[in-house]
């Protein structure tokens, strides 16, 4: 490590300044209050933790996999895949047109876009689970449910994290299209698109990934996959089943998100 | 002024384009030919079956939620507060089990890749289960209730804490450690005046994301009986009390927007 050298002009590294150090401070101070508010209201206390974990330990030791279990747990697995997979291909077809309505420099005018992200925000702020709970009664239990809220889901994030990338694009490539005429749609197909495509890939596999965990327990609520075995394990308490299902759901999320990790980190 | 040049004909596509552009419309027609596949498998209910459910419950529905019943807003509204009171404790309880992970599992600390391998896979593992799994193993453990949503939300968000706390610990200035190296300072000095210091901003932030995050969670966790606004919620569904179930959500959605731009607000500032 070089010193830096004031006489060469290199900056010699200050500490950070009153206002960031109390911010920090604040923040700290902000989360310790809170934590105590809600340990007195709630009751929470060492005791409790305590014994939870000590309750814990004492069902863990139940769950030994029963394999024969395997066979039916086969299934319902194919089918959280499923419900994965076709959820992201909609959520993101739907979501691709609604990004750069969202985004300041590719929306069709100003009330377009505060409509646009207004709407995103509030379907972003509602959990994927309470989706698959509401669609679920209308939708007769099944996977379908499960579709249509991750879809729902899919696009919302997507749509959001994408126009970010769509705001911080080089204005340049914009700029020369439209300087030759070139009509929004021909600006976001030619400027935009090449310009973001790797990190929508990328977004759209986080988001997979994101699904993939979450269409593993929306059957818990009727929508679908395995989670409605995982029910099933439960209220019959059959522990054996219940392990297995673990250690296959263990298994195929964590095949599943180190496969999209390498590719994400190969994409960008 | 220079005479203008004559336009020159476009020249043609290069080869590497039109191999990219013929690879990415198979992959597209692929991943279509799978999600075809996956439809006609799949076990759908049929367009009657579908019509015939959204003729029932479509109206009823809709008629709730845009009729809010406020006689449950105070339920309601007492419930969003434990919630968030469950998501705070439940964030704490994640976060201070995640600072010694974070030096356990950075390599640059450790001073070796191999010491920092069995830190990354603990937290690997915790990250790869959804948090409603825990959820539901606590609530079968010990009960339904708010303790086994807040232990459940607080072991799941050490896999998240653990890993981001150790990347920005891996990321830290060298400098002021050298410094207090070569002016006699001992290990923990230089954890105490030169790490600590460094990180303690950002690991406020990621703790408010995370926070944001087991909101959402923590809303959601009375669903599997782990306490929390989604307890009431669930009954409601299973009566299909649309104007109820319309006013607990638009407290959940309220709530969860107000925290979200105040904590993002706030994490700006921070890093």
């Amino acid at each position: 490590m070089a010193v830096p050298d004031p006489a060469a002009g290199q900056a010699i590294p200050l500490r950070p300044g009153l206002a960031a150090r109390l911010l920090s401070w604040g923040t700290w101070g902000i989360i310790a209050a809170l934590f105590v508010v809600s340990v007195q209201q709630t009751g929470f206390n060492l005791e409790v933790i305590g014994e939870g974990i000590a309750d814990f330990f004492r069902f863990f030791r139940r769950l030994t996999p029963d394999w024969r279990a395997l066979p039916e747990i086969w299934r319902p697995l194919l089918e959280t895949l499923q419900i994965a997979y076709l959820a992201t291909i909609f959520g993101t077809l739907i979501g691709l047109p609604v990004i750069f309505l969202a985004s300041f420099n590719t929306t069709v005018n100003r009330p377009i876009m505060w409509v646009a992200r207004s709407i995103l925000t509030v379907l972003r702020s509602i959990p994927d689970l309470l989706y698959a709970a509401i669609l679920a009664p209308i939708l007769a239990v099944g996977p379908l449910p499960g579709v249509v809220a991750l879809t729902i889901f899919t696009m919302a994030v997507l749509a959001k994290l994408t126009s970010e990338t769509v705001e911080a694009v080089d204005p340049g490539p914009l700029e020369a299209l439209r300087a030759v005429g070139a009509g929004r749609n021909r600006v976001i197909a030619y400027a935009v698109l090449p310009q973001i495509g790797a990190t929508l890939t990328s977004y759209v596999l986080y988001i997979f990934e994101i699904n993939v965990r979450a269409s593993v327990v929306i059957g818990l609520v009727g929508a679908g996959g395995i989670g409605n075995l995982l029910n099933r394990y439960l209220s019959f308490f059959d522990y054996g089943g219940l392990a297995t299902l673990i250690v296959v759901i263990f298994v195929v999320v964590l095949a599943i998100d180190q496969l999209s990790v390498w590719a994400r980190s190969r994409l960008i | 002024m220079p005479p203008t040049p004559a336009p020159a004909a476009i020249p043609p596509t290069p080869a590497a384009v039109r191999r990219t552009r013929v690879l990415l419309a198979l992959v597209a027609l692929a991943m279509a030919a799978l999600g075809a596949f996956f439809v006609a498998t799949m076990n759908l209910p049929t367009w009657a079956r579908i019509l015939t459910g959204l003729e029932r419950s479509a109206m009823p529905l809709l008629r709730g939620f845009v009729n809010p019943n406020w006689g449950v807003f105070d339920l309601a509204s007492r419930a969003m507060v434990e919630t968030v009171f469950m998501a705070v404790i439940g964030t704490v309880i994640g976060g201070l089990l995640a600072f010694p992970m974070a030096f356990l599992a950075a390599n640059n600390l450790l001073g070796s890749r191999l010491l920092a391998f069995p830190g990354k896979t603990v937290l690997v593992a915790i990250r790869t289960f959804p948090e409603i799994l825990f959820a539901i193993i606590f609530v079968a453990a010990m009960g339904p209730g708010p303790i086994a949503g807040i232990l459940a939300m607080g072991i799941n968000s050490v896999g998240f804490l653990g890993k981001v706390f150790s990347d920005v610990v891996e990321g830290i200035d060298a400098g002021p450690s050298e410094a207090i190296r070569a002016a006699g300072g001992n290990g923990m000095h230089v954890f105490f005046f030169s790490v600590v210091p460094q990180v303690l901003p950002e690991f406020a932030s990621y703790l408010l994301y995370r926070f944001e995050i087991n909101l959402r969670a923590a809303s959601v966790l009375g669903l599997v009986g782990a306490g929390g606004i989604g307890a009431p919620l669930i009954q409601r569904l299973q009566f299909r009390r649309w104007d109820e179930i319309s006013m607990i959500m638009i407290v959940i959605v309220v709530t969860i927007i107000v925290v979200d731009t105040l904590s993002s607000s706030v994490r700006r500032r921070l890093v």
